[in-house]
């Protein structure tokens, strides 16, 4: 269940770090979640083709996770996996949505907080 | 030439994604500095969590369909070829979405026939920021 385990804490660490310290406003951002259902669908075709379990590229041990695999033969801990990895890297992308020449760009990402609209919607 | 299969499945996908740059002018290629601030250190945590997934054994890889070229830490050069190509896909993924809900797309708002929904300033001519 190691796997099981690691895939769920990745979730909340990637959480709490967009929630807690780059506050990106990414989860609010409907544009997200469709950039997140479009990349699902290709996250099935591509890890459908990596795990399926009649020529695997990727093996996992049984025990070191639950054993539920949706569809085909896709671990669900791999859903998770995919999650924490684009939405890290989507945060921390969004979160570089700040003015050109603003001192908190060039310094790194935390405190978001001090831009009100860090997203450039227009 | 199989085990080329992981490589081919990666190089895939950049294949379909790249043309996003262009036809959404997603700008992810054209702001590398960017891509790589958003991506390196989740590039390297995920570096690390597989390394720690294969020495404790929570999967391997059939070496029939990848390289075999291994990296620090007893990574597959392959997986790291994941955790860079999946995450660009993503972004190039995210500005579509956004060029084209924001009504930043040129072409395609010429297409539907209305005009940029986007307040004024950026006049709806493609180019973003």
């Amino acid at each position: 269940m190691e796997y099981s385990f690691l895939a769920v804490a990745s979730v909340a660490v990637v959480l709490a770090y967009e929630l807690l310290w780059l506050r990106s406003g990414l989860l609010s951002d409907a544009r997200y979640w469709l950039t997140m259902a479009i990349c699902f669908g290709f996250m099935l075709l591509v890890n459908g083709w990596f795990t399926k379990l009649t020529a695997p590229i990727v093996i996992y041990d049984p025990d070191r996770m639950l054993g539920w695999r949706v569809p085909w033969d896709i671990p669900v801990e791999d859903y998770l996996f995919g999650w924490s990895l684009l939405t890290s890297v989507l945060a921390r992308w969004k979160a570089l949505d700040v003015p050109r020449g603003s001192r908190r760009w060039s310094a790194g990402l935390p405190d978001a907080s001090a831009v009100p609209d860090r997203d450039v919607q227009s | 030439m199989d085990r080329g299969q992981y490589l081919a499945v990666m190089a895939a996908c950049l294949v379909v994604t790249a043309p996003l740059e262009w036809l959404f002018d997603a700008r992810v290629y054209r702001r590398p500095l960017r891509t790589v601030r958003a991506m390196l250190p989740v590039v390297v945590a995920f570096y690390l969590w597989d390394a720690v997934a294969i020495a404790r054994g929570h999967w391997t890889f059939d070496p029939g369909y990848v390289t075999g070229w291994t990296m620090p830490l007893g990574v597959p050069f392959d997986e790291l070829t994941f955790f860079v190509v999946v995450p660009l896909c993503a972004l190039l993924s995210y500005e579509s979405v956004r060029n084209i809900r924001d009504g930043r797309v040129a072409w395609l708002s010429a297409l539907l026939g209305r005009r940029s929904p986007a307040p004024a300033e950026r006049g709806g001519t493609g180019a973003s920021a």
